[in-house]
């Protein structure tokens, strides 16, 4: 297990440096094609080479390397690396500290994630192993089906529809029926109210959680549907125990292992879903900024947000695989 | 009362209640079993009226190739077919006189494990991989004996200790994966005697084992029987095995007995042209340079089993009659049955 | 449906007469499987419609979706116009027709890249092994750690005022697009691909073809590959499925197609504004074809994965 451990950290840990030094490749080969982005900071109005300096000073882009093509600008690797350490994200381009919008943009985007994942585990579970359980049943057809129709509808366009018909219809009637700060009329909103955070980001919560829950409602299912076919579920059964127990603890307990890495994968690929989410709903967590950064271009916000991401996206993989080692005895000792 | 009934009687007696129940009757009968498959290629009929019975201390071999049907019927007997798609179409079989096949659910699970329990082939795949062993055997305990967990642990030591695994204190708590395949078959086999069941099934309990480990096995599962006086079915194809451990032998061929007699008349004089075949099959010390014969052709589809004789297309003694009427199961000598319209021709035939 | 407990009773007889045509016994048996099945027959029929409405707009409408008068924007229905006008007065059922094609011309060129570079990498890292699927698994790895969204989203920030020399309008409004999702796409395929090769490498008639002198190109390609195309067929209808997705967001989000060029993402963007304001079907329009395109793939592939891995049905 100790031995595992650390060949799979040290293997993060690789991986890491690599996609924080893809990430600052591209972003100096974005400089270097699209131009200093000290310039656009003027816009139209003409600037002294003085002036301009400046502010490649002030972003950090006063490196001489960000005018060659294809330079790795290695030292400025090294640079922001360090300052990356220090939990130094820079500037931004209305002058504010990345770090604080990001500290700042932290709180929402858990509680979203909460929510998301309890819809994957309460909702998407649940539904594909009680489909495994009425296999062939209508039941079942009706899980399938759903899970096929989810995949098929793009999230942004259930985002859009939802904050549409929910957020303001449904959210208009319930306002003027029940009152403005009623619990249905914070519910129903059509973006985010920091007043109420946990109340507003329900229904995007729940918008998220769809993303990636047919994926984990079909493994519940056919995982469910494989063990309950295996040899040991036949001599649990020859065992004379009761069928709950069959079922519950020589079976569920069996189909679950690939389930929750799946949780953990769909958790980690909606990192990129938040964008759309928080964008559509304006919430102002991590998915919100950089949906904001992207559409004004601002780079050293993206690209933090993308690392920082990253890195999240890291660690809950590395967890899952340690998770996995916990709740399966063979990879444990392998 | 006979002795191992007092035995049983004082812990396990979960029977004697229910209907039809007569401590005189035989420990196991089975009798016209029929069991079928619904599968989209049609109906497959994978057993179609077996009997045996079994007494206490005796151990009855079931023969035949795979798809003989001889699972399919220790799974009936211990009512862990999964239905659908299978189906029990009709037939009894009775534990000490009650037709198990007539009682609830519910009373059914209490016989398995406490009356008849079975051992399985791979024990790889027939214990619970994310379990301790430990678990799985203290689970019989806790469950069906309402023990706590340490006192569950404790006599799930002394099983792994009754089936000679070595240092079963610190083994109980590992899980399957670790142990070689010779000790998973102890720990199946614990699992299976735990609440001292009056019938073991064992299916096919060596087949996935190395040749020296299989005799270990054998030794253990035999020791054992005789020394609790249990009723052992012997599921196998390894006829070497049969001579070696088993009193009575039931044959089956496409879901049916085809030849049922006491072990040693059977080797010396089969009185089934497939017995005898299956008996030339088996490699002999004595007669060196020979070819070894094999029995030429498939068994049936269990979709389709054609009229008459099923084992008419393979048959060298095969006539019309074969492929027209269908042998029924018949006294051939005293104690020594066989479905053959030709038994005492086959029977008088030199075996070599 | 066979349980195993029927496959356990037949298996003495499956074995010894089918083993022989079974890898091609698979395929039949598939499309055979398929061809039985409505869902298949529906799902092919909408592919091919919108692939052709997707490749040649012309032949469904003779109206210039770009050709607008604001003065009719939002109109309703009459004849020559079915589907009513936009909010910027343009025929709305050519603006759906022509809207099909950046979104079926990007995903059939997003997966036949994936494809390519993926299921080359695949076969280099599985049949070499050693260093190269060090190599190659280790760039997955990297490639993997940033969302897949995410990172089209960066790439087409930071490169998006790039002009392509040579390229019309059109191209030029999905190439970029085309480029990022290969580079963030090809990591499934080539896990895939890896995985199937690894273990064909070691079966016997490869060991045999080996032993008899096949080069190791002849290797993979003639022996080794045939058995990696399963897995990837079923992944092809649902991975342009779910380009076809990823090209609507990032039009909605303006970083795929961007205007004047039409696409679904770009309509339902300008829509969702009049959904409750007394105009639903400016967005339901171009939802529903979107929803309908995908869902085709999807049950397609669905289907295929079905009949080429019965047992889970």
């Amino acid at each position: 297990m100790g031995r595992y451990v650390i060949r799979r950290l040290l293997q993060a840990v690789l991986t890491l440096f690599f996609v924080l030094f893809l990430l600052h490749y591209l972003l100096s080969l974005a400089i270097q094609v699209n131009g200093n982005p000290a310039r656009t900071f003027f816009g139209d109005k003409p600037a002294t080479p003085e002036q301009i300096a400046a502010v490649e000073a002030k972003f950090g882009t006063d490196d001489p390397c960000l005018d060659r093509l294809g330079d790795p600008c290695l030292g400025m690797f090294q640079q922001r690396m360090a300052d990356w350490m220090t939990l130094d994200f820079g500037t931004n381009f209305d002058g504010y500290a990345v770090t604080d919008e990001i500290v700042r943009a932290v709180p929402p985007t858990l509680i979203l994630f909460a929510i998301s994942t309890s819809v994957w585990v309460l909702f998407g579970v649940t539904t594909g192993v009680l489909a495994a359980m009425k296999r062939g049943r209508f039941f079942d057809y009706l899980v399938r089906a759903g899970t096929t129709f989810t995949v098929a509808v793009p999230t942004f366009l259930l985002l859009v529809i939802t904050q549409q018909l929910v957020g303001v219809s449904l959210g208009n009637w319930a306002r003027d029926t029940f009152g403005r700060e009623s619990v249905l009329g914070i519910v129903f909103q059509p973006s985010y109210d920091d007043r109420y955070p946990f109340l507003s980001l329900l229904v995007p919560g729940i918008l998220l959680g769809a993303f990636g829950i047919a994926g984990i409602t079909r493994l519940s299912r056919t995982s469910m549907l494989e063990n309950l076919r295996a040899d040991f579920v036949r001599t649990a059964k020859a065992k004379g125990l009761t069928s709950r127990r069959v079922t519950i603890v020589h079976t569920l307990r069996n189909s679950l292992i690939p389930v929750i890495t799946l949780v953990g994968f769909t958790l980690a690929d909606a990192l990129g879903g938040t964008v759309i989410t928080e964008g559509i709903y304006s919430i102002p967590g991590m998915g919100g900024l950089a949906y904001n950064a992207t559409r004004e271009n601002d780079l050293p916000v993206v690209i933090a947000i993308v690392a920082i991401l990253s890195v999240c996206f890291m660690v809950v993989t590395l967890l899952i695989d340690l998770l996995y080692a916990v709740l399966d005895p063979r990879i444990r000792y392998e | 009362m006979t002795v191992e009934l007092d035995r049983q009687g004082s812990h396990n007696g979960y029977v004697e209640g229910l209907p039809g129940y007569r401590d005189d009757a035989p420990l196991l009968e089975v009798e016209d079993l029929q069991v079928e498959f619904h599968t989209r290629d049609g109906v497959a009929r994978a057993v179609n009226g077996v009997d045996f019975s079994l007494r206490a201390g005796e151990t009855l071999a079931v023969v035949g190739e795979s798809g003989s049907g001889k699972s399919v019927t220790a799974q009936a007997i211990m009512g862990i077919l999964e239905e659908p798609p299978a189906r029990v179409a009709g037939g009894e079989i009775r534990f000490r006189g009650v037709d198990l096949l007539k009682l609830s659910a519910e009373r059914r699970r209490r016989i398995r494990a406490n009356h008849v329990a079975m051992v399985f082939q791979d024990a790889l795949s027939a214990l619970n991989p994310v379990w301790t062993v430990g678990f799985q055997l203290g689970e019989l305990f806790r469950k069906h004996r309402g023990m706590s967990r340490k006192d569950a642990r404790r006599r799930a030591v002394e099983l792994l200790d009754m089936v000679r695994i070595p240092a079963a204190a610190q083994r109980v708590d590992e899980y399957p994966h670790q142990f070689s395949g010779g000790m998973r078959q102890r720990v199946m086999i614990a699992m299976a005697l735990a609440l001292d069941p009056e019938v073991l099934i064992a299916d096919e309990p060596t087949t996935a084992l190395d040749v020296t480990v299989q005799a270990q096995i054998m030794r253990l599962l035999s020791d054992i029987q005789a020394e609790r006086h249990m009723g052992l079915i012997l599921i196998t194809h390894d006829l070497g095995v049969v001579a070696d451990v088993a009193d009575d032998i039931t044959v089956m061929y496409a879901g049916r007995a085809v030849e049922q007699a006491n072990v040693r008349d059977t080797f010396a004089s089969p009185a089934h042209p497939y017995t005898k075949a299956l008996l030339r099959s088996i490699p002999r010390l004595d007669v060196k340079g020979q070819r070894l014969e094999v029995i030429a052709g498939l068994p049936p589809v269990l979709t389709d089993i054609p009229p008459g004789c099923a084992f008419a297309p393979r048959c060298g003694y095969a006539q019309d009659v074969c492929r027209t009427e269908r042998p029924p199961l018949s006294t051939v000598t005293a104690g020594r049955s066989a479905a053959c319209h030709f038994a005492s021709e086959v029977m008088t035939d030199d075996v070599n | 449906m066979s349980s195993d407990i029927n496959e356990r009773v037949v298996e003495g007889i499956d074995e010894e007469r089918e083993r022989p045509q079974r890898a091609a016994g698979l395929w039949r048996d598939a499309i055979r499987d398929l061809r039985k099945r409505p869902t298949v027959i529906i799902s092919l029929l909408i592919i091919l419609v919108v692939l052709a409405i997707g490749f040649f707009p012309s032949l469904f409408t003779d109206v210039d979706p770009k050709a607008c008068d604001i003065s009719r924007n939002k109109a309703p229905a009459e004849p020559g116009h079915p589907f009513g006008f936009s909010h910027e007065g343009c025929d709305y059922f050519a603006q759906t027709v022509y809207g099909a094609g950046p979104s079926v011309q990007l995903s059939l060129m997003v997966v036949t890249g994936t494809l390519i570079v993926g299921g080359l990498f695949g076969i280099l890292a599985g049949f070499y092994g050693g260093w190269v699927d060090v190599l190659f698994s280790r760039a997955v790895d990297v490639f993997n750690s940033i969302p897949f969204l995410l990172g089209a989203i960066l790439l087409l920030t930071m490169f998006r005022d790039i002009q392509m020399p040579f390229v019309g309008a059109r191209l030029q409004a999905i190439i970029p697009a085309v480029i990022t999702l290969i580079i963030f796409g090809w990591t499934s395929t080539m896990r895939l691909v890896r995985a199937s090769v690894i273990e064909a490498r070691n079966l016997d008639y490869v060991h045999a073809a080996r032993s008899l002198g096949a080069s190791n190109a002849r290797l993979m390609f003639r022996h080794i590959l045939p058995n990696a195309v399963a897995p990837v067929v079923s992944l092809i209808p649902l991975s342009i499925a779910g380009m076809i997705s990823v090209e609507a967001t990032l039009s909605f989000l303006g970083l795929g197609v961007r205007k004047p060029e039409i696409t679904w993402g770009l309509m339902i963007d300008d829509a969702t504004k009049w959904f409750v304001n007394g105009y639903p079907m400016l967005l339901i329009i171009p939802s529903a074809f979107l929803i309908a395109t995908v869902l085709a793939f999807v049950l397609l592939g669905d289907a295929i994965r079905d009949a080429l891995d019965p047992k889970l049905r």
